[in-house]
């Protein structure tokens, strides 16, 4: 059922056009397929994620089915704090989890290491499948390298119930883990710019869901503005994704200099109306209820409302889900997200 | 000389200002007053916790905060209970908890646990990444009021549903009152496998929990 509405222009096209403000055929289309690409290729989640080639193998086989705008390649948010000493789980079919964190004690802290991303934890693996995806579609579309911002990496390099406690009982050990959770950020950006990827940057437990405001601006926002800096320095766009409620958060975040917010628990008329002038916004179509609980017409409709929401959004608006697409979404769900920027979001 | 109303009064601060010395401090001039266990705990730390939960519902509190007062409030439970006369307390709904099989991730299960022990249900916590059968069998052993299953990830929702079969293939479905919540869990969702309720956030699922328990004495 592909292409039911003919492109004009290649995913690199009409992203590299959308970002110099050049006309496009039609609002882009980029929904969060991360771990999902691995049933595309018909792997394992363990699989996928243990190795640079079949990550991105997948990641290409994702690319070919659907067609999407950008390919995030991903595992899971933990993905730095696990290079800087912390324990994951690795379920045989699904995301990994935190297993131990390496800060037990806050003594600890001195045993977390600045990573050395051709070698520590699964950082390679990010980097090969980054590579391998350049290599095989890399004419066609960007390819976008995920990481955690400071915030997410250090509540998982200390645990995350005593991590946000600390904020409290202990701010010095909590900007201590930012600091060095930020340095390494910075590390493994380099190290994704030579790998040709864009780096894209995720703060999920900063979400207004956990988190307020005034912590937001507090711990958050001052260890996201480097890591955004560093991007530009690269002349490229800086994306920042955080999911859950976002509603009190979303100035803050375009305060960081971001260039694109990727929102989920949000309405786009809200956004549009605080941030719109700053940023372009990402999203949100609903990642359980609908992408994978709804049925191809409850796609189609909230994709249409998405568009006709964000469409005349002053810095732009590209359709995708509110956070990762589910892993066992129906594939034919994600193909009419993208059909609907198609029949909906012409812009010509 | 402090009045009853200002010991009580600063138990239920303790924990709003989310002070674990304080809430411990104020719980022992309580027993020194002679101010009974249970009424130190209902009128000052539950009062407490519900000022909180006011707070939460209103968004001036988050998740860091309700987990210092949460601290605060057990610091003064753990002075207390060890007086409480044991009659006034056998007549609690009981509550299974957990996060279900696959997903660890357990802060809001923890609020939710929290919320619903100061609110006087008995809790069973049977912890993250709980076998679905676990959930029956405690259920049916400690015979619960209600079985409560939580869970932030995609992949692992439909393990409540299959929970609730688990119920249903032993003729006990009916004996419990089945909630549901977390990051993907809608109320459509809760629709859809059975469940009998859903909140979306801890506040709401005390709520939700007495109202659902009140429902059901009035059928039985």
């Amino acid at each position: 059922m592909k292409n039911a509405f003919a492109d004009e222009m290649s995913s690199k096209e009409r992203i590299a056009n959308f970002l110099q403000g050049k006309p496009i055929d039609r609002i882009p289309c980029a929904p969060l397929i991360l771990n999902h690409a691995a049933r595309i290729l018909g792997v394992k989640i363990s699989e996928y994620n243990q190795d640079g080639k079949t990550m991105g193998e997948a990641h290409v086989a994702a690319f070919k089915k659907y067609g999407n705008d950008f390919i995030f390649i991903f595992s899971t948010t933990s993905t730095l704090a696990e290079a800087m000493g912390t324990k994951l789980f690795f379920p045989e079919d699904d995301a990994p989890w935190v297993d131990e964190p390496i800060v037990k004690n806050p003594e600890d802290v001195d045993k977390v290491k600045m990573i050395d991303p051709g070698k520590d934890g699964r950082l390679p693996v990010y980097l090969e499948a980054t590579s391998l995806c350049n290599e095989k579609v890399g004419d066609e579309v960007f390819v976008g390298c995920v990481f955690a911002g400071p915030f997410t990496t250090a509540a998982a390099l200390r645990g995350t119930e005593n991590f946000v406690k600390e904020t409290y009982k202990n701010p010095e050990l909590v900007h201590k883990l930012l600091q060095l959770s930020m340095e390494n950020a910075l590390i493994f950006i380099d190290a994704i710019l030579k790998a040709k990827g864009i780096p894209v940057l995720v703060e999920p437990v900063g979400s207004g869901s956990l988190i307020s405001p005034i912590q937001f601006k507090k711990f958050v926002l001052p260890y996201l503005k480097p890591i955004v800096d560093k991007i530009h320095e690269a002349q490229l766009p800086c994306i920042l994704h955080i999911c859950g409620k976002t509603s009190m958060i979303v100035e803050p975040m375009a305060e960081s200099g971001s260039d694109a917010l990727s929102l989920d628990v949000i309405d786009l008329q809200e956004a549009k109306k605080k941030v719109g002038e700053k940023v372009c916004l990402i999203g949100n179509v609903r990642p359980a209820e609908t992408m994978l609980k709804g049925k191809p017409e409850d796609v189609e409709r909230e994709s249409k409302e998405c568009i006709e929401k964000a469409k005349d959004n002053p810095g732009g608006f590209i359709l995708s889900s509110g956070c990762e697409i589910p892993i066992n979404t129906p594939p034919e769900n994600i193909l009419t997200m993208i059909n609907a920027a198609r029949k909906y979001g012409k812009c010509h | 000389m402090e009045g009853r109303e200002e010991i009580l009064n600063r138990l239920a601060q303790s924990v709003v200002e989310m002070d674990e010395e304080g809430a411990k401090k104020a719980a022992e001039d309580a027993l020194k007053a002679g101010i009974d266990a249970y009424e130190a705990i209902m009128k000052g730390l539950t009062k407490g916790m519900e000022i909180v939960n006011d707070k939460y519902e209103k968004e001036e509190y988050f998740v860091p905060e309700i987990l210092m007062c949460s601290d605060a409030m057990y610091a003064g439970l753990e002075v207390l209970r060890p007086h409480l006369k044991a009659e006034k307390v056998s007549h609690k709904a009981k509550v299974v908890i957990g996060v279900v099989e696959g997903d660890t991730h357990d802060i809001g299960k923890n609020l939710v646990k929290m919320m619903l022990e100061t609110a006087g249900f008995e809790i069973y916590d049977l912890g993250r990444n709980v076998p679905l059968q676990s959930f029956v069998d405690r259920a049916l052993e400690v015979d619960a009021n209600f079985i409560c299953m939580s869970t932030l990830m995609t992949t692992t929702m439909d393990g409540m549903k299959e929970v609730i079969d688990l119920l249903k293939e032993k003729n006990v479905r009916d004996r419990f009152i089945v909630m549901v919540g977390g990051g993907p869990i809608s109320q459509s969702f809760a629709d859809n496998i059975g469940a009998d309720g859903y909140a979306s956030n801890a506040a709401a699922a005390v709520r939700k929990a007495k109202e659902l328990l009140e429902r059901k004495v009035i059928l039985r």
